[in-house]
């Protein structure tokens, strides 16, 4: 995943989404024509980093490079603005990982290639308030 | 738009194959041509719906395809639209012959992907989804389905035990499909106990990974009548949306827009309502997505189909059947022969061949194929002449 991963770094590293300049809408990631107005007046937008989970997993099977975390939590969450992200959850209590928990976004390593190739950094979520 | 029949379909088992996709395509087709009653030379063009070719090492299935037919002129190419790859090889095959570009065509789906581990598996079907932004985060098919069914018990109340009578009544229907891959009677209890994949869904919440084909010929009045063939089937509607595809981008987690969508411009064709229909083959990859395929075709009401499983109301002998053949839960999921393969059960159903399983007095039925999270959604209303 290297080549994509690079290029699209500025979204995984700050959650870069875009904004529709004529009616304001949000979305992550980012569009060419807004969705709502199609509209073409279209600029980068830094999401927010707090949010809600609306619905979540703990899955006991793994995408690769996630072996080692079995079982994980997975988030779906609604950001402050509104706009919708999938994240990983991490450093919170599975107890804690319920629907309307308040959650913040935090950098970690996402992936890595091998032992020794490139280590992939990005967005991971934690729940601040339960 | 011309009228348009289905003249055969035919299926192989599914299950493990040792067979290629290649191999499982060619015993497919060779079978609905007979059951068509043509020569292969007859069919004028062909779609081929096969996701994971490259799992296998080989794409551009459809001239080696045509070449073991005899008929290697006869243009072919991939449909690719992940597990709604067999719904639209289907819908475009159908706008060609409607549209009197051609008089008969040949639809053929096939997959093998029971060669590859369970990591590699996951892998693969991810990328049919938005791989960049949701598998990389590590969320599989089954973590996006959980995330799905959370979001519907959250709304409506649904339990576990509910989804898993979806189970049950599938793999009751599956035992009477001898070419169903997973072939064994199952109760609540047994889903309830099953391996957690991804929480709330566990092992027998989810379809298989299969291998198989299915193949289906559709033909033109016109070509009916030049030939003297008796017209058994005729196809009513078909609906082809699409819908985000992401599941995160979409306003409601408990519904697929491309469903509701797909099923107005099918049943709006047909002149028909749901009410009208004598059984339905849905795209149930997990549980959740029959409780939901149901509500969004408008079949039972937001909340309530769910309770209309668990009370039988969709059992072979219920109000309305809902997957007699099994399912993608009990008879497979051989992703680019899923959609094709629902379009064979209902050629059996309405020719009154379905053996044990057979819906009383089936006349009008209708299929519906889903790719990913609803990104794509295909749906057909099939009816006996
Ligand atoms: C659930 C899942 C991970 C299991 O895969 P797996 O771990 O590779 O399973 P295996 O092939 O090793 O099978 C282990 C056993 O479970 C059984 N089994 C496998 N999948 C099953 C299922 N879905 N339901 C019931 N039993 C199943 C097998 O028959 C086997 O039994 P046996 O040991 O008695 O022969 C996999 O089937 C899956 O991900 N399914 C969903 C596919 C999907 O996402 N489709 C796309 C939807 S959009
Ligand atoms: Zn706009």
């Amino acid at each position: 995943m290297s080549v994509s991963y690079w290029r699209l770094r500025d979204r995984y590293y700050r959650i870069i989404g875009s904004i529709c300049d004529s009616c304001t809408y949000e979305s992550f990631p980012k569009f060419n024509t807004c969705p709502k107005c199609k509209s073409h007046d279209i600029s980068d937008k830094e999401m927010p980093n707090t949010g809600k989970i609306i619905s979540y997993t703990l899955s006991y099977e793994s995408m690769p490079g996630f072996e080692h975390e079995l079982p994980m939590s997975i988030g779906l969450i609604k950001l402050d603005n509104g706009v919708n992200i999938v994240s990983q959850l991490v450093d919170s209590e599975v107890e804690d990982i319920k629907i309307n928990a308040t959650v913040k976004a935090v950098f970690r390593k996402i992936n890595a290639d091998g032992n020794s190739g490139q280590i992939y950094y990005g967005y991971k979520f934690k729940v601040i308030n339960a | 738009m011309n009228k348009v029949f289905l003249i055969g379909a035919a299926g192989t088992a599914y299950g493990k194959s040792n067979l290629t996709a290649r191999d499982l395509s060619m015993l497919a087709s060779k079978h609905a041509i007979e059951n068509a009653g043509i020569k292969p030379q007859d069919i004028q063009a062909s779609f081929v719906a096969n996701a994971f070719g490259m799992a296998e090492k080989q794409g551009h299935l459809g001239p080696l395809l045509m070449s073991s037919l005899g008929i290697p002129h006869a243009p072919s190419s991939t449909i690719e639209a992940a597990c709604c790859s067999g719904g639209s090889a289907f819908r475009e095959a159908y706008v060609n012959v409607a549209s009197g570009f051609y008089d008969v065509m040949l639809i053929t789906g096939t997959e093998k992907v029971s060669h590859l581990d369970t990591l590699t598996a996951t892998t693969y079907f991810a990328y049919g989804g938005d791989y960049l932004f949701e598998g990389c985060s590590g969320a599989s098919f089954p973590g996006l389905y959980a995330a799905m069914a959370r979001a519907h018990m959250h709304e409506y109340g649904t339990t576990e035990e509910e989804l898993a009578a979806v189970a049950v009544k599938n793999h009751n229907n599956g035992m009477f499909n001898e070419k169903a891959h997973l072939q064994k009677k199952i109760t609540v209890d047994d889903v309830l106990k099953s391996p957690v994949v991804a929480d709330p869904l566990k092992l027998f919440d989810a379809c298989p990974f299969s291998d198989g084909a299915a193949a289906a010929i559709i033909a033109s009045e016109e070509f009916m009548n030049r030939n003297g063939l008796e017209k058994k089937i005729s196809i009513k509607g078909s609906g082809r949306s699409g819908g985000s595809g992401s599941l995160h981008t979409r306003e409601d987690m408990s519904s697929l827009e491309s469903t509701i969508r797909a099923s107005r411009e099918a049943l709006g064709q047909a002149g028909i309502s749901v009410k009208d229909l004598d059984f339905a083959e849905v795209h149930d990859c997990f549980t959740i997505a029959e409780i939901i395929a149901m509500e969004d075709l408008g079949i039972f009401e937001k909340g309530q189909a769910s309770k209309a499983v668990v009370e039988g109301r969709t059992a072979i002998n219920g109000e309305i059947p809902i997957n007699p053949s099994g399912g993608l839960k009990s008879k497979g999921h051989p992703v680019g022969a899923t959609g094709v393969g629902q379009i064979v059960e209902v050629f059996d159903q309405l020719t009154g061949n379905s053996g044990k399983r057979q819906v009383n007095d089936a006349r009008i039925g209708l299929t519906h194929n889903v790719g990913a999270t609803g990104g794509s959604c295909a749906v057909h209303i099939f009816e006996r002449e």
